[in-house]
């Protein structure tokens, strides 16, 4: 049973991308109904795939040689992120039936997005590290091919270059640690690996550690690989919503949670992974701050939460991190639906352009502000209790400066969400134009999104059973769902959060007296403009790898007489090799 | 110094003047003749090879066939020259160094 | 002179076929046609008796086949490369018809290619030095023809003359060292020279200097810098040839004669290493600012040959198979995809430029657009480069995986920091794939795309059977993993470990 649906759940929207990709632009409404059918059967699949998790390989297929056998593994932590990869996915197709309308190359959008999410739930349910890594690059592909999706705008081909390089340089690390395993164990099994990885030289573990928390930084764009995320915002929103906020940045933080069991006793892994979730938390809120473009201002938000994320890892809260990934897959997703659906009405992203849009576009005003409240962490929405968690489970476990760097943070994110809001929706309007209305799908896309964002945090008790039973090698526990609402709602810690995000409210209300502080801070405001100087990093590094290939290109010269010259040279360095050899 | 190696180092030495050849003359022309220097070491080699391992008609007859294979290419070579003076009117090099980078 | 063999038949088929192809073309009343038909027929007909010795190799082992003072011996590392060259040379044979049709003189490329073709099969198949020696003259004056084929055209003549030059002089040092080897040994034959040889200074001389003869031929930097030249200027089916197997044949070469020598000194494994880490960083930087596709893809085949080196010197280096089965798949893997890329490259040359009558190069700007005019050309390009740059699940991932894989397995760490450097270098290989991939999707057309014809169909065939190989190869690798698992082995019992 097992095995058909994660033959379904991954061969669904593979097929439905042939599909799409064969029906031809010219039948444009046959691709949306194509994309929508496909894309929902998948989440149907993977939703059914739910309850049959379990810790064995449901489905092996023996490819042999270097390859060994691939399998995949419905266990917690799998069937969750395919769950959310299919169910998001199949929101945001919906959602595109009326943001693409018209828009030109739809079957190269559909089927890439459909690859992208057959891939992803690959990715989460793979049970080799080699079928892992090849899940990881292909999502990487996808989301450069729809980064760059508007080709034709240098700004979306340098966004999908940049985001392609980085993640694929920080794969280096992933693959380096699938090599190391099948050299010492003869397979990549990921099971074998986390059954005998003190084995390993202390050398290859720490190597595989630090790989691994290089390729997760990328992927989830953590500080310092962080710079691809702002400019993925290129992309269709809905992609955005999907890939760049709901699920492939997730990859990295699941990455760290599937192997925290052999990775926490390398000396300084834990720290340096709380120090990388920190520094991303607090940074990009900073950055969130000052923004005044709307998809960038949640993309650093992004950046913020899968911080969080990290450092939930870092500090041993696997399940805290996996919770908070499940909320904010569905209130980041509807978040940036919700700003697609604005910006499709106003054809802008400068928040300088909107302002008063509560009366035109209530009821994306509605659900957006459902989301933000989520995102800032007030009570009772999915946000409250997965981030409450999170900062118990650093307050308890974690070194007290990180907790008290992550509670400043909330206080920052509340701040920048505030801001947000109030920017897009209320105040006057500043800027001119006819504002569309929302389309049905945008409604039902965001409507549903809302609806969990509500609710999902219901779900904590199954899903901390589901973790616990499947994962033979993490050491969790199931807490009982009300034990966990109790201790969220008795524990002081929860009172210290919540104080700290209404001084961030209270920030906002009153900002206008607060402006002498604003213009203190004003160098700090500029700091985080200017990316705290990572962009500038990014920059010098492109520079010296253009200037490098210039200054060799000088090297052929097309004169025969140094051609030959080479060939001397050659035996030259023939000659030197063998006689320090021999 | 035994036999082989003073053939050897002949051999060398032709090559080593052909190579010379390659690196300094500027002349299509030159260049055959140049290669023609070299291969004409390699000859030298082959037979003082076969000669050192009692094999002289081994190494006539590798001789043999080199010189048949290098005609071919020197006819090659010649005939680029000649198409090279037709299309760009000049043998030098110099002109014959547009793709580069 | 013995029977006749299956052996005999594929080297001889090509060969045989090649005064024919002239003949025919010279004498038929539609020459270039008659020319065309015979070559495609001849290479058809050339896959019985591969299929028949691949066959017979598999059934009863190495096959031996002696003509006098020459022997030839097919074993699993021949059949691969008979395989490859093969293969791609019936595919650009298709290809050659709409793209050649207006040229004059097609009977001399047809034969020309034709008898390369049969030429690098029996180079693999080559078992003493010498024979090695002609056969690879052989290639190399087939394909100086080839090269040089547009030869009213000033740039390819300038390929052709900078490639002679080159070839000659390693040609030479070949010699050089065929004739140390013989001094020293007293024997031609490989097998005889691997056990008679010892660890002199006379046989270190020969190798190094075959090394090099030989690695002009397969562009070894420093000594590659004819082949964007020659791969850049010469007609697209040649140029997918040249990227494709010649250059391979090259390195099979250099590997039967250092194989021979396998016992004379243990740094050959790190002597191979250190090219392949040379060749990457060279041809991808090389690549990376370079504004001619045909160009960029030529310097791209510098990096990958890198990669084969690498993996034959892990092979070498350890004594273990698996990584000249990786170096060996990779093989195949970047004649599929550069074949692919030269192809689809062509095609857009041919109908944005040539068939307009301008020999100017495909320039990336060209490509705009590119995908809405000619959607399959565009695709196949684009598999074809994110192949090469290693992204799965496409053909060149698999190999590069399984090259790594070997060097992992050493355990040595100055091997798995050079696994680690040929990663980055597929990454940087990116920053030079993806804009030819972006350029072609974008909505803008080119002014060349704007006023391109349509492609013909026939042009089309090759370069839909090449993207479905790069794909289904990827998904499913041991499709040609049946060839280089045991040429991996084979090639290292060449080196006699």
């Amino acid at each position: 049973m097992a095995d058909w649906l994660i033959g379904l759940t991954i061969g669904l929207p593979w097929i439905g991308a042939l599909a799409v990709w064969l029906a031809g632009d010219r039948r444009a409404e046959m691709q949306h109904r194509l994309a929508v059918v496909f894309s929902v059967a998948a989440g149907a699949a993977a939703l059914l795939l739910l309850p049959s998790y379990g810790d064995a390989p449901a489905l092996s297929i023996e490819v042999g040689s270097v390859f060994g056998t691939l399998t995949f593994v419905p266990d917690g932590l799998g069937v969750f992120l395919a769950a959310v990869a299919t169910v998001v996915g199949s929101l945001a197709v919906i959602f595109s039936v009326d943001y693409m309308r018209g828009e030109a190359s739809l079957g190269r959008y559909y089927a890439l997005v459909l690859l992208f999410i057959g891939a992803m739930v690959g990715l989460a349910l793979s049970g080799s590290l080699f079928l892992l890594f090849v899940f990881w690059e292909i999502t990487a592909l996808c989301s450069y091919a729809l980064i760059a999706f508007y080709n034709d705008d240098p700004k979306a081909v340098a966004g999908g270059l940049r985001a392609l390089i980085i993640t694929q340089f920080g794969g280096l690390g992933l693959l380096a640690g699938a090599l190391i395993a099948y050299a010492y164990f003869g397979d990549t099994q990921i099971s074998t690996f986390l059954a005998r990885a003190d084995t390993l030289p202390e050398s290859m573990l720490a190597l595989m550690a630090f790989g691994a928390l290089a390729a997760a930084a990328a992927k989830s764009a953590q500080v310092p690989f962080h710079t691809w995320l702002p400019g993925a915002m290129e992309a269709p929103t809905p992609v955005s919503a999907l890939i760049h906020a709901a699920t492939m940045v997730n990859a990295g933080v699941y990455l760290l949670a599937r192997f925290y069991p052999a990775f926490e006793g390398v000396a300084g892994w834990t720290t340096a992974v709380i120090l990388v979730g920190l520094l991303s938390a607090f940074l990009a809120a900073l950055m969130a701050l000052v923004a005044i473009d709307l998809k960038r201002v949640l993309a650093y938000s992004t950046i913020s939460q899968l911080g969080y994320m990290v450092y939930a890892v870092g500090v041993g809260g696997v399940f805290a991190s996996q919770f908070h990934l499940l909320s904010h897959a569905v209130f980041k997703a509807l978040l940036f639906l919700a700003a697609g659906a604005v910006i499709h009405s106003v054809g802008t992203r400068d928040m300088r352009q909107m302002g008063g849009l509560r009366r035109e576009l209530p009821f994306i005003r509605t659900v957006f502000v459902i989301g933000a409240l989520a995102l800032a962490g007030l009570p009772l929405l999915n946000g409250f209790w997965s981030k409450e968690l999170v900062l118990e489970d650093g307050l308890h476990h974690g070194p007290v400066w990180a907790y008290a760097g992550m509670l400043l943070a909330a206080g920052i994110t509340a701040l920048y969400t505030f801001r947000m809001v109030w920017l897009v929706f209320y105040g006057e309007r500043r800027g001119a134009g006819h504002v569309h209305a929302p389309g049905l799908a945008m409604k039902l896309a965001t409507g549903i999104l809302a609806a969990g964002t509500l609710t999902s945090w219901l779900l904590a008790g199954g899903f901390g059973k589901m973790l616990a039973e499947s994962l033979p090698f993490h050491d969790l526990h199931a807490p009982a769902a009300l034990d966990l609402y109790e201790t969220i709602v008795t524990a002081p810690a929860t009172y210290l959060a919540l104080a700290v995000i209404a001084l961030g409210l209270a920030a906002w209300w009153w900002r206008d007296r607060l402006a002498g502080a604003r213009d203190a801070l004003a160098p700090l405001a500029r700091a985080a403009e200017a990316d705290f100087g990572f962009e500038a990093l990014n920059r010098r590094i492109v520079t010296a790898t253009a200037a490098a290939a210039e200054s060799l290109r000088a090297t052929q010269t097309g004169l025969l007489n140094w051609n030959v010259l080479g060939i001397v040279g050659g035996l030259v360095i023939v000659l030197a090799v063998l006689a320090l050899g021999a | 110094m035994s036999t082989l190696e003073i053939m050897l180092v002949s051999a060398f030495a032709l090559v080593g003047a052909g190579l010379y050849g390659l690196l300094i003359t500027r002349n299509l022309i030159k260049v055959v003749i140049a290669l023609q220097i070299m291969v004409k070491g390699a000859l030298v080699a082959l037979v003082a090879a076969g000669q050192a391992s009692d094999q002289l008609a081994l190494g006539q007859s590798l001789a043999m066939t080199v010189i048949v294979a290098d005609t071919v290419v020197a006819v090659i070579g010649l005939a680029f020259a000649v198409q090279v003076k037709r299309v760009r009117g000049t043998l030098d090099l110099r002109a014959l160094a547009e793709l580069r980078g | 002179m013995g029977e006749m063999t299956a052996l005999t038949w594929m080297i001889a088929l090509p060969l045989l076929a090649t005064p024919a192809i002239y003949l025919i073309g010279r004498l038929a009343r539609d020459s270039s046609r008659a020319a065309r038909w015979t070559a495609l027929i001849a290479l058809l007909l050339a896959w019985i008796p591969f299929a028949q010795a691949a066959a017979d190799l598999h059934d009863s082992g190495t096959q031996i086949y002696t003509l006098g003072a020459i022997a030839l011996r097919l074993d699993d590392f021949a059949l691969l490369l008979a395989a490859l060259s093969l293969g791609l040379g019936t595919l650009v044979t298709l290809y050659s018809g709409p793209y050649m049709q207006a040229e004059d003189g097609q009977e001399k490329y047809y034969a020309s290619l034709v008898a390369v073709v049969g030429v690098m099969i029996g180079l693999g198949c080559a078992a003493d030095l010498f024979n090695l020696w002609v056969w690879f003259e052989a290639m190399a004056v087939g394909t100086f023809l080839l090269v040089a084929f547009y030869h009213e055209q000033p740039a390819s003549l300038e390929a052709g003359v900078k490639y002679l030059v080159q070839s000659a002089v390693g040609s030479v040092l070949v010699l050089l060292g065929i004739a140390l080897v013989l001094a020293e040994t007293g024997t031609l034959d490989l097998a005889a020279i691997r056990a008679e040889a010892s660890s002199t200074t006379l046989l270190l001389a020969a190798g190094a200097l075959m090394t090099i003869g030989f690695g002009v031929k397969v562009a070894m930097v420093p000594m590659h810098t004819w082949l964007p030249d020659a791969h850049s200027q010469a007609p697209s089916g040649i140029s997918a040839m040249l990227s494709g197997v010649v250059i391979e044949a090259g390195l099979v070469a250099l590997l039967r004669a250092l194989g021979a020598l396998g016992g004379v000194t243990g740094s050959w494994g790190e002597l191979l290493m250190l090219f392949g880490a040379l060749n990457m960083v060279a041809g991808n930087l090389l690549a990376l600012r370079q504004q001619q596709v045909k160009r960029l893809l030529a310097y791209s085949s510098l990096a990958h040959i890198g990669y084969m080196l690498l993996g034959v010197g892990i092979a070498v280096y350890a004594r273990e198979a698996a990584g000249a089965q990786g170096a060996l798949f990779h093989m195949l893997n970047h004649g599929l995809m550069k074949g692919l890329a030269f192809l689809a490259a062509g095609a857009l040359l041919y109908t944005l430029h040539i068939a307009a009558g301008d020999h100017g190069p495909l320039t990336v700007r060209d490509l705009d657009g590119a995908a809405s005019r000619y959607p399959l050309i565009a695709l196949g390009l684009s598999v074809a480069v994110l192949g090469l740059g290693g992204l799965p699940p496409l053909a060149g991932f698999m190999s590069k995986w399984q090259i790594f894989a070997a060097g992992f397995e050493t355990r040595n760490h100055w091997i798995e920091a050079l696994a680690i450097f040929a990663g980055l270098n597929s990454v940087l290989s990116l920053g030079y794939y993806a804009p030819l991939v972006n350029a072609a999707y974008r909505h803008a057309p080119s002014e060349a795309v704007r006023r391109g014809k349509p492609v013909p169909a026939l042009l089309q065939v090759p370069v839909i059977a090449l993207t479905v190989a790069v794909v289904a190869v990827g998904v499913w690798p041991p499709l040609l993993q049946w060839l280089s698992e045991p040429a991996g082995r084979a090639l290292l019992a060449a080196f006699g470990f």
